[in-house]
């Protein structure tokens, strides 16, 4: 396979985690420069002002994601134009860890932070996942009593297995050990009645996750004078 | 005053409104020209085409630009400054208290100038705040929980030093608290849009209003949450309201989780001037219905009733103003209001 075409791939698997959307989808990546085994992988945000403590998972994710390729030695990572530019840059290129990058500022790591919105897209995608069943006419209480071995068989729409492999995807990101395929993050397991208020909280994830979706490609659109997709799909 | 197609009035009171100074002359750093192109971003991307503003006018522009596209054009009977420090980034500070309140002087009865503090500034700031109170009048304050101080990258409202600036605003009678989460608060390894330490503020004070502007945006759900538990805690509809232009689902989508979880009389309307003109967002939000599947799903109304409560009751009832009083006061106004 082509190397820049393998780079992108592994770019793929990068995801803003606010957003849980992938770096290459949103327009991030601005572009990567590789020369033999070196790989410069240079990104922006749609705002100077972004949380660092984003970007350095972002940032992070970039170097573990392209490092796992077999022909590469070297990456190095390169966000533009942002507050914490400099602190970001250089802590990942070190393989520092965000506390040592950002000393005095941070009172521990990011793996808390990482975890609460691990749990936002778990939320994200299983609403999604349970909408589709629902609407493809399965009960309440058969969803909540479906089994991962029965969720496994399902006879589903390329849709449906798209929305199954995203959720299991997140499943698997929170450790979940259950046998019981729709469970709360945490692995409980929710009853028939209770399954429609769990929804709305859920859904209330969701969306609030696509609403920043949308502001920030519109301000990275707005900031680097991009075609608009706000624009197309009025 | 909005006159809808049948003639009836809406009183109209824009409760998050800007004069600032974002010039060239006026930035101190990049943090400077960073943050005034942030917002011009904004602005360029969700503003109708017939309503963009050369940058140029935008870094700086002028008060009858304000009070014309506000109050003549922009159908506001009232609105409230809410302004910001920003003295890292700004020579004299990107919002100014006199510049507000020589705009409310001029056009009496027509605005209401709040003021903001910053818990770090310690016992002088308290002292200044004494002191403002006395010279302004204060009815409110905007909290800009990112503002840089020195090394300090923002704070929260839990800190100790917040609660004791709270309980001076009891004291002194500043009874709205509208609050902005921004990006950069330390420690930076948290989550710095968590709307947490307004959930605590808002049950230790509830004698205090707590105005979460943009709705909390990007933590929507999360201020859901919290405005379900605490009932002195209100939405300020700036920012989120901008989508009905490009994305109006969206909106329909937000305003019901809005009045799905908490109710039609703690959501304010607020358009950010001038981020966004008042005139197009009022415009389309008066003439907006949910679609009807939303409308099904929530079950919520979103009728000229609540439209109403949105556009002026609320925001009236916070800042004690006998709306039918305002009118008669209004109507001697040299300013017409354009659909009056």
């Amino acid at each position: 396979m082509n190397k820049e075409k393998k780079v992108y791939e592994m770019l793929d698997k990068v995801y803003d985690p606010e957003l849980d959307q992938p770096l290459t989808e949103l327009g991030f990546i601005d572009h990567i420069v590789i020369k033999e085994a070196q790989v410069e992988v240079v990104f922006r945000l749609p705002t100077y002002w972004c949380s660092p403590n984003f970007a350095y998972i972002m940032a992070e994710d970039i170097r573990k994601y392209v490092s796992e390729i077999e022909w590469v030695k070297e990456v190095k990572v390169n966000l533009l134009d942002h507050c914490a530019s400099d602190e970001i840059n250089q802590g990942t290129a070190e393989g520092k860890r965000f506390s040592e990058s950002f000393s005095g500022l941070a009172d521990g790591d990011l793996d808390e932070l990482r975890r609460t919105f691990q749990i936002k897209a778990f939320y994200g995608r299983q609403e999604k996942f349970i909408k589709h069943l629902l609407s493809d006419g399965m009960s309440k209480k058969d969803i909540t009593a479906l089994s991962l071995e029965e969720l496994h068989e399902l006879d589903l729409s390329t849709e449906g297995q798209v929305l199954r492999d995203k959720y299991l995807e997140k499943k698997e990101a929170l450790n979940h050990s259950s046998l019981v395929a729709i469970t709360t993050p945490e692995e409980e397991a929710l009853t028939e009645e209770e399954l429609a208020d769990y929804l709305l909280g859920a859904k209330r994830t969701r969306l609030s996750m696509e609403f920043n979706g949308i502001y920030c490609r519109g301000l990275l659109e707005a900031r680097y004078n991009l075609p608009s997709i706000n624009k197309v799909l009025q | 005053m909005y006159k809808t197609a049948s003639g009836e009035e809406i009183f109209v009171i824009d409760a998050h409104i800007a004069l600032w100074d974002g010039s060239k002359e006026n930035q101190l750093n990049i943090q400077g020209d960073q943050f005034i192109s942030c917002f011009y971003d904004y602005h360029k991307n969700l503003s109708p085409e017939e309503y963009l503003w050369e940058k140029e006018k935008f870094l700086k522009y002028d008060p009858e630009t304000l009070v014309n596209d506000v109050i003549v054009k922009g159908y506001a009977d009232m609105a409230i400054f809410q302004p910001v420090y920003l003295r890292e980034f700004y020579k004299n500070g990107f919002g100014d208290f006199d510049a507000n309140e020589a705009i409310a002087k001029q056009y009496q009865n027509r605005f209401i100038c709040n003021g903001t503090f910053d818990p770090r500034h310690g016992n002088r700031g308290l002292e200044e705040l004494e002191k403002m109170k006395e010279k302004y009048n204060w009815q409110g304050v905007k909290l800009y929980t990112a503002d840089w101080v020195g090394d300090s990258k923002g704070y929260k409202l839990s800190e100790p030093g917040a609660q004791r600036y709270l309980e001076k605003c009891q004291q002194l009678g500043i009874k709205n608290i509208h609050i902005h989460k921004g990006p950069t608060v330390t420690p930076l390894n948290r989550d710095a849009f968590d709307v947490a330490d307004i959930d605590d503020a808002a049950s230790s004070f509830p004698e205090l209003n707590f105005i979460v502007e943009h709705v909390g945006l990007p933590r929507l759900e999360d201020f859901c949450w919290i405005a379900t538990q605490e009932k002195n805690v209100y939405g300020g509809l700036a920012v989120a309201i901008s989508f009905l232009h490009t994305r109006p689902r969206y909106f329909a989508e937000i305003i019901s989780e809005l009045l799905y979880w908490m109710d039609e009389d703690r959501i304010l309307f607020g358009s950010d001037y001038a981020i966004w003109e008042p005139k197009w967002l009022i415009e389309k939000f008066v003439d907006f219905e949910l679609p009807e599947d939303i409308q099904q799903e929530t079950r919520v109304t979103f009728d000229l009733n609540v439209k109403k409560k949105i556009l002026g009751e609320n925001a009236a009832r916070l800042y004690n103003i006998d709306i039918e009083a305002q009118k008669e006061k209004l109507n001697k106004c040299q300013l017409v209001s354009h659909n009056a």
